[in-house]
Formats: structure tokens, C-alpha cells, sequence
């Protein structure tokens, strides 16, 4: 699968159609708009609209609607709605009367804080059969209730000789609740005491009339009565917005799509009567695109190739089939790729499929996971259903070769004896050389796929050095290559090592990594100058041809892991599978139930995560840079919040 | 093996864990910019690691010296819970928080006879009395200096502080008895540190040296700046331990003419050298001096890899940190522009 071919659009005109064509162009929905000021500059007469938006007053007003009240706009056309003559008028008035209404609400919704607050306080001097009244009429006593943090309790024993009496109530993790008592006769240096104790002193006479009792229940009716008053109000609101609603969907729909279409005008550039649009259409799009124009005598568009204007970048739509679709996910997750590059979508959607397949093997644990990537996608529109139908598919057949079923690895045996299959089910557990082995090689496979796609790109984009000298070029790539099958050689009793095997296979291309700058020069036949003398190019160079050695090791190695997790999924399953032979019969099937939900989400997890992590280290670092910009075409964004 | 030895590498992750957490630059133009107290309270307590602090806090009407002393709190919290984590709390060496924390009670309890005020019990941090070897409540108590002296009779720094006498005003010396004490603390941690291997041991001295060469150029420069004392003068009252700035070195720092003079010694050694690369205004000293030792503490964390290194660099970090944010408190309170504000923050 590839990228989209583009077509770069020029659309000039005479500024009378100027709005019909912006319209055209969001209604299309083919057309990515660049900046015209990128091509004009600041010649030929051309200069870029600074206007202010007319519309977007409305909207914000529409948008403050929508932010007192939660209500959403719906995208609706005018027709059958009476509309109001003046519209700002309309949606000024509903703004105005809601405003009037979220003020009351605010008042009220600020008594019941104060009421709650209130309420939590007393509630701490709950079952004080005292009359608070009477407490505070007191003529030789002071009282004051309050909270005393936790810190300052532990300094009360240094005020021994001072004449007061605290107590608690409740205790806090960081507070203690309670009253202090003293002589009024001393009360100013009590209070001077503990106000630098921090104790916060309760306003509670003014809610307190008789007991602790009394005054919870008269707090609770007042919370009870405002947060009564805060629903009601909440209901008129909601009253008048559900009934200005189909005005205001249409309101808001009209003006949303000037709005957004005046937007458009900043990215042309325009003279006294001429404007110029520029832009991109995907090639398959551009017929219908031209035909939108043809009632349009004065405008001329014009297609070129997309690549044609250097300063501007073409936009990339990644092309893909149903299968590869999904992952085009994890491709924009890394970038996407320049217009001159390679869509990896397909790669990745092979390797991943494969890789997770090998890993997660298991046929009811993969089927149950494709079921649930398809239940995820349907009912939740969740991205990664389709990748998990796919993998699980993958986990499923694999299940199939290693004869897994739900941990059961000996099910499908019989199965295999009756068809006279005997090489299958390969028992993992019985293989575990193999299995590593085979993950290294499999690793090197893809390894030497991704260096290979690399020397294609190089050599179409004519980056020589890279292509032909780097790590991930021809000169890596024979390196690589004669180390492994040397060591398989010798592996097998070959004398592989020879002398001129050794210079013209490993050393040379070595060499050629080493002087990659230099022999790039000479293939282009252009001069190297050294920049910054030969001590500093061998320095450099011998740590970075030394990273590259390292690298090779690594990421062979990395590929391990596809063996670990073959491995640690059939080692997952021998624990649940032991964990059921230890419980009564009536229990089996709830432990092998759980402990498949439970290895299903684990093992799920860290296949994913470390398929993931072997496509973007060790294939896309190979080949894939990710800097492409994504082809976007314009539209109206039908979104409540206006900048 | 030897127990500190180990390598308690877990400790060395959960600190680093720990340190990724600080505050950001970002947060801290939040906080610059907060109207009052309570909204910085608020803020540290919904958006950065000091929930852990504030969580069962009513920020609403907090008080601006709790807040400080909470925050204060937080600081042996993080302490307790690094040295308890792999029960490193047993050895020596760590027992410095603590050695701190008592040395500054016995200061602050010399500070109030001196001041004759008997309101020492508001600075004392009760949250770690079950940590100190001292009383509290009843040093603070403690009215003269012939009690504190009787008061602290059972431990050791009843022999630091027994050879000074109060004034016939009741007045000690403070600056002499706070370099006894600072000497008595430096030479106990000296001692723990060769309990280490070598490159540690190098690595927290030359650490802990460097706090003390800038706290000796802080407060000599502040003598000569303020007092114009002599060079004789402020030897005897600078503490008697020597990092990259030798004892000749320093002494030809003291014995600049004037303030000026002073400063320009201090830019020709390797501190000047690394603020005059900073770019910054060299007669900032107090600053410069801060920077500095966040910065070289910063390093050291960065780099390393074994416990006591990363504590001592981590507690000293998250001191700053809280000075930062006492800054900030003080600075709303009294309502500093932010711009001066940020200007005194360590980041």
C-alpha cells in the first residue's frame, strides 16, 4: 500500500465569488488548504486578509449558553424553523435572561456552602446537651469552639501554668474538635495563645439558637430549603434553553459555517479584486474537485503536481486496505511518513499481526479477544477493536500449532491423531530452544527487511550515504549478513572465517561505514573537506561504527522476547492449570475462568505494548522517520468553544 | 558484608521516583501569581506531590504559618519515609537530619534568651519530637542560658556549649555558640562518612564541604558588609572546615579592605568563576551562593548511584524547594509583585 498521490491546486478569482468558493472548498471535503502568503510572499501586489471574524460574537454567546446550561448544539439547516429577524438579538436575549438566572443560582448556591460548612462544623459538637445561648451568656467564662490542628495539641502541656481548659470532641487525622474554656478576666491572653496555635474558632452563634441537636436540625431544613431553590432554578434554566433550542441549532449552525468559512479567507491572499487559494487534492479527487468550478466563469483552477512548489510540503493520506486500515494507527502514533517515503502500514500491520500471533498463542483465548475487539469497535467505536479482531484471529491460528486451548494444551491432540497430523501441535514447553531460536531468526528476517526497504528509499530520495554506506545500508547489510551466516556456518562445522571472507565481507563494509561521509563525496564526485580535522572524524566516527556493532547485537537480541512470551503464556497457563488440579471439582472451572481472564490481560497487555515496542526500535528506527504533515481537508468544525 | 556497604539501589530509584515530582518551573509562575494563601494552598494541594501534606488540610482558611509549618512537617515526613524504606534509619550517617533538627531547637532556644521573649514554643517543630534526643516542651522552657546549660547536661552538647558564659545581661554569644555547634555536627558527620566506601565518602564530603565553604563566604561577607569586621574577627567566627576553598584561600577573602574588594576576591575562585559564567550579577551573593549549592546538589543526584549521595542531595533539593515555597507564602502575604517574587526562587 502507498501514500495518496496529491495534486497542488491553484484557485484564482475575482473577489465577488470569493465566499462561494471558500463555501465550495469546505463543503468538498477533498481539499487541504495551505497558506497562499507561502508561495505570493510579499510580491506581485498580494497580501493576506486581517479582518476580524463578524460571527464570532454570536458564537461566543452561543458558547457561554451552552457553558451555563451543558445544553450541545445540534448541526440542523434553517429550513421549517421560523427564524428570529435579528439573530444576535435572539441569542443576546436567552444569554441575558440565563445570565439573570446563573446569578440567583449563584447566590443561592453560596448560602448553601455556608449553610453546609455550617453544618459540618456543628455536626462535630453533636450530643451537647448544652444550651449554647446560655453558655455564651456566661459572665466569668469565655467559651470558644472551634478546631485546634494536631501539632498545636502536642504543644498544650508547655501552657500548663496558664488558666484554661481545652477538650475535644472529635479527632481528625489534622485537627482536633473541641472548646476551650477561661477566666474573661484572662480571656484576651487564652485567645492570644491559641490564635498562634492556629486554633480556627467556629462562628456558630449565628446558626446556634439552643442545643447542638437543634442547631443541626435547623441547618439541615436551610441546606435542604437552598439546594431546593439551586434545582428549581436549575429547571427554569433548562426551560428556556430546551425551548430556544431549535433557534438556537440553527443559529448556531448558520453562523458556525460563516464563521468558519471567514476563517478560510486569512489563508488566501488576495489584490484589489483577485484572490488566490492554494492548496492540495488528493489525485482521485481532483476530476470531481474541477467540476465543482465549472459554473464558475470568472475562477480558474489550476492542478499541478503536488511536489511542484518546493515550499510547500505535500500533505500525506496513507492509503490502506481493509486489513492494514487499522493499523494506520500506530503509524500516526510514530508520524507519518514524507511525501517521497514508504507507507509501513502494511509492514506493520503483517508484523504486528504475526508477531502478537506467535506470542499470545492460544485458539479460545485469541477467538475471545477478536470477539471483544469486534464488540469494542461496534458498540464503542474503540480504535484498537479491529487491531485486537485481527490479532486475535492470529493468537487463535497459532493457538491451532501449538494445540492451546484455553490453557489446555492436550485438547486438540486427539484431534491431530485422527487426521494424521503428526508433526502438530508443536508443545512449546517441549521446544524452548527452538522456540528462541526461532524467534532470533525471525528477528534477523525482519531486521533485514527493514534494512532492504531503507536501501530502496535511500536510492529513490538519492541519499547515497545512507543507502549505500550506513548502518542500514548495503554496507550494513552485507556486514550483518556475513556475521550471521558465518556463525551459522561455523555453528555447523563450516570453516566460514577465511581470510578474504573476513576483508571483503566484514571488514571492508566496516570500512565503508567508517568513511560513509567521505565515500558519499566521492560517489557524488563532489570534494570532502574535513570540518573538524581527522583526530575529531576518527573519534566520531569509531564511536559511532561502534554503536552500530552494538546495535546489531541488541537488536537481534531484543528479538528474544518473542520467544519469552510463547514461553511465559504457556508458563501462565501450567500456574492456572496446577492452581485447578489443587481445588475441589465444583471449583475448576471458576479458576480456569478467572485465570484465563487474568493471563488474557496480562499476557494481552504485554504482547501489545511489546509488539509495539519492536516496530517503532527495532524496524522503524531503521528506515522511518515520521515527518510528514497529515492531509486535512477543511471543514466546518460544529464544536460549542469558540476561541 | 559491611552493612553500608550495600548498595540499597531501591532507595536510590525511589528517590529519583520521588525527585521527578518536584515542582516545575511552571508551577511555580502558578504560584507567584496566586491573590492569597489560601489559593496557594489549594493549588499545592490539588496539582503537585504536597497533596500528600495538605491532603487532610482545609485550605480554605488556612494560616499562613501552619501552611509554613505543615510544608516544614513534609520535609521530615519525605525523610522518614526514604531512610525507613530499606531501614537505612539504623546507621550513623543519617542520623544529620536530626543532629540538624536538634542544633536548630538549641539555637532558636539561645535566640529567645538573648531576646529575652518567651515565645520560643511557636518555632519549635513538635511533629519530630519522637525523633529527638531533646524535650521540647521543656527546653522551651528554658528562660537562661544557665538553665539551657543545666537542661542539656545528659547529652553532647552539654560539652560543645559548657565553656561559654552568659554576659552580665544574660546575653551569650550566638554566632560562637552556633559555630561550636555547627563544628560539633560537621565533625560527627565527617566521622560517619568513613563508614562509606571511598568514592562516597569523597563524594558526601566534598558535598557537605561545599555547603560549608558558601555558608562561611555568605556570612563573612556579611560581617564585613554589615560590621566591617576584621579579618581576625571573622576567622574566629567562621566554621573551621575547608572544601575547595582552602583555609589561605578564605582568609584572603576575609581580609578584602571592603565589601567590594570581597566580592571581587570571591569571582576569582572556582564559585565566582562558575556564577560570573551564570552570567549573573556577582554582588547577588546571598543568591549566588544558593544557586550554587542547589545546582552542585542537583548534579550530585543526577549522577548518583548510591544511597547516602542521594539523600543528602535529595533532602537538600526539597529544602530548597519548601524555601521557595515559603517565599512565595511570605510574598503574597504581603503582596510582592510576582516578577520580585519569582526573582528569589531557586529552580
Amino acid at each position: 500500500m502507498s501514500i495518496e498521490r496529491m495534486e497542488f491546486v491553484n484557485i484564482a478569482g475575482l473577489t465577488k465569488d470569493f465566499d462561494e468558493v471558500l463555501i465550495k472548498l469546505s463543503e468538498c471535503g477533498c481539499f487541504h488548504i495551505e497558506s497562499a502568503s507561502k508561495i505570493t510572499g510579499k510580491e506581485k501586489g498580494f497580501k493576506v486578509l486581517k479582518e476580524e471574524n463578524p460571527y464570532t460574537p454570536v458564537l461566543k454567546q452561543l458558547s457561554e449558553i451552552s457553558s451555563l446550561t451543558g445544553v450541545k448544539y445540534k448541526n440542523v439547516s434553517d429550513e421549517g424553523i421560523e427564524m428570529p429577524e435579528v439573530p444576535e438579538r435572539y441569542v443576546g436575549d436567552v444569554r441575558k435572561r440565563l445570565e439573570e438566572m446563573a446569578d440567583r443560582k449563584k447566590a443561592a448556591k453560596d448560602k448553601l456552602t455556608e449553610y453546609e460548612c455550617a453544618l459540618e462544623q456543628v455536626n462535630h459538637l453533636k450530643g451537647m446537651n448544652v444550651d449554647f445561648q446560655q453558655l455564651a451568656a456566661c459572665e466569668f467564662i469565655k467559651v470558644r469552639f472551634g478546631r485546634l490542628p494536631v501539632d498545636s495539641y502536642s504543644k498544650l502541656p508547655y501552657y500548663e501554668d496558664k488558666l484554661f481548659y481545652f477538650t475535644y470532641f472529635t479527632e481528625e487525622t489534622e485537627y482536633y474538635w473541641g472548646v476551650y474554656f477561661c477566666p474573661v478576666s484572662c480571656a484576651d491572653e487564652i485567645d492570644e495563645i491559641f490564635e498562634s496555635l492556629y486554633f480556627e474558632c467556629m462562628q456558630i452563634s449565628k446558626f446556634i439558637h439552643g442545643t447542638s441537636d437543634d442547631a443541626i436540625n435547623e441547618l439541615t431544613a436551610l441546606v435542604q430549603e437552598n439546594k431546593e431553590t439551586v434545582d428549581k432554578i436549575n429547571e427554569e434554566m433548562l426551560e428556556l434553553v430546551n425551548k430556544a433550542k431549535p433557534k438556537l441549532d440553527a443559529i448556531f449552525t448558520r453562523y458556525k459555517t460563516q464563521h468558519d468559512n471567514f476563517d478560510l479567507r486569512t489563508k488566501a491572499a488576495v489584490t484589489n479584486d483577485k484572490f488566490l487559494i492554494v492548496g492540495f487534492v488528493p489525485k482521485n479527487e481532483a476530476d470531481r474537485f474541477m467540476k465543482l468550478f465549472d459554473s464558475m466563469s470568472s475562477v480558474s483552477v489550476v492542478m499541478q503536481p503536488a511536489d511542484v512548489n518546493g515550499k510547500l510540503e505535500p500533505p500525506i493520506k496513507l492509503k490502506n486496505n481493509k486489513f492494514t486500515q487499522p493499523f494506520s494507527m500506530f503509524v500516526e502514533m510514530y508520524g507519518l511518513p514524507s511525501y517521497n517515503g514508504i507507507n509501513p502500514t502494511t509492514f506493520v500491520a503483517i508484523t504486528y499481526t504475526l508477531l502478537f500471533g506467535i506470542m499470545f498463542g492460544d485458539v479460545g483465548q485469541g477467538l475471545v479477544l477478536a470477539i471483544a475487539g469486534a464488540l469494542l469497535w461496534k458498540f464503542k467505536k474503540f480504535a484498537l477493536g479491529p487491531i485486537l479482531t485481527r490479532v486475535g484471529i492470529s493468537g487463535a491460528i497459532f493457538g491451532l500449532f501449538y494445540g492451546s486451548v484455553f490453557g489446555f494444551e492436550e485438547l486438540l491432540d486427539p484431534v491431530y491423531e485422527a487426521l494424521g497430523i503428526t508433526f502438530l501441535p508443536f508443545k512449546v514447553m517441549e521446544n524452548v530452544t527452538t522456540i528462541l531460536v526461532g524467534a532470533i531468526a525471525l528477528g534477523v528476517l525482519i531486521m533485514f527487511i527493514s534494512i532492504l526497504i531503507n536501501i530502496i528509499i535511500g536510492i529513490r530520495n538519492k541519499k547515497i550515504e545512507e543507502a549505500l554506506f550506513g548502518n542500514n545500508g548495503i554496507a550494513g547489510l552485507v556486514f550483518f549478513g556475513s556475521i550471521l551466516v558465518g556463525a551459522i556456518g561455523t555453528l555447523f562445522g563450516v570453516k566460514m572465517f577465511s581470510v578474504p571472507y573476513v576483508l571483503c565481507l566484514i571488514i571492508l563494509p566496516l570500512a565503508a561505514m567508517f568513511m560513509r561521509e567521505p565515500l558519499s563525496y566521492w560517489v557524488k564526485g563532489k570534494k570532502y573537506h574535513m570540518e573538524s580535522g581527522l583526530t575529531d572524524f576518527i573519534a566520531s566516527n569509531f564511536f559511532e561504527v561502534f554503536e552500530f556493532l552494538l546495535g546489531y547485537a541488541t537488536n537481534t537480541l531484543s528479538f528474544v522476547r518473542i520467544g519469552g512470551f510463547v514461553l511465559s503464556h504457556a508458563s501462565m497457563m501450567l500456574v492456572v492449570m496446577a492452581l485447578a488440579d489443587q481445588v475441589s471439582t465444583a471449583a475448576v472451572p471458576i479458576v480456569v475462568i478467572i485465570g484465563n481472564i487474568f493471563v488474557m490481560g496480562i499476557e494481552g497487555l504485554l504482547v501489545g505494548i511489546q509488539t509495539l515496542r519492536l516496530e517503532f526500535y527495532e524496524i522503524f528506527s531503521r528506515f522511518y522517520s515520521g515527518d510528514g504533515k497529515p492531509f486535512t481537508p477543511v471543514k466546518i468544525n460544529y464544536d460549542e468553544n469558540i476561541e | 558484608m559491611d552493612k553500608n556497604r550495600r548498595s540499597y539501589n531501591a532507595t536510590v530509584a525511589k528517590i529519583r521516583a520521588m525527585y521527578g515530582k518536584r515542582l516545575t518551573p511552571a508551577d511555580y509562575t502558578e504560584l507567584v501569581n496566586k491573590r492569597n494563601v489560601s489559593d496557594i494552598a489549594d493549588y499545592l494541594k490539588k496539582n503537585t506531590h504536597y497533596a500528600q501534606a495538605l491532603d487532610q488540610i482545609d485550605t480554605v482558611n488556612i494560616h499562613r504559618g501552619m501552611l509554613e509549618d505543615l510544608l516544614n512537617r513534609y520535609i521530615y515526613e519525605l525523610y522518614r519515609k526514604i531512610t525507613k524504606f530499606e531501614h537505612i534509619n539504623k546507621q550513623e550517617f543519617y542520623n544529620y537530619k536530626i543532629l540538624q533538627a536538634e542544633i536548630g531547637v538549641i539555637l532558636s532556644c539561645i535566640r529567645h534568651i538573648n531576646a529575652k521573649s518567651d515565645e520560643q514554643i511557636t518555632d519549635i517543630p513538635i511533629y519530630i519530637q519522637d525523633m529527638l534526643s531533646i524535650d521540647m516542651i521543656e527546653i522551651a522552657k528554658v528562660r537562661t542560658f544557665e538553665e539551657l546549660l543545666a537542661f542539656l547536661r545528659k547529652t553532647a552538647y552539654y560539652d560543645v556549649l559548657k565553656n561559654i558564659e552568659a554576659d552580665n545581661n544574660g546575653k551569650v554569644d550566638f554566632t560562637m555558640c552556633e559555630v561550636k555547634l555547627r563544628s560539633y555536627y560537621l565533625s560527627r558527620i565527617e566521622k560517619s562518612v568513613q563508614a562509606w566506601g571511598k568514592k562516597e565518602a569523597e563524594k558526601l564530603n566534598s558535598m557537605i564541604l561545599t555547603d560549608v565553604d558558601l555558608i562561611n563566604v555568605v556570612n563573612s561577607y556579611r560581617m564585613k558588609a554589615y560590621f566591617g569586621e576584621d579579618e581576625k574577627e571573622i576567622k574566629k567566627n567562621m566554621l573551621p572546615f575547608y572544601g575547595r576553598l582552602s583555609m589561605e584561600k578564605q582568609e584572603w577573602i576575609y581580609s578584602a579592605s571592603d565589601e567590594a574588594e570581597f566580592i571581587n576576591r570571591f569571582s576569582k575562585t572556582y564559585y565566582g568563576r562558575q556564577v560570573a559564567e551564570w552570567g549573573r550579577d556577582m554582588n547577588d551573593l546571598d543568591q549566588n551562593a544558593r544557586l550554587l549549592r542547589y545546582r552542585y546538589a542537583k548534579l550530585a543526584l543526577k549522577s548518583a548511584y548510591s544511597a547516602p549521595v542521594s539523600v543528602y542531595s535529595f533532602m537538600f533539593l526539597m529544602e530548597v524547594e519548601i524555601r521557595n515555597l515559603i517565599s512565595i507564602i511570605e510574598g503574597v502575604r504581603y503582596g510582592i509583585p510576582p516578577k520580585q517574587i519569582e526573582s528569589l526562587i531557586i529552580v
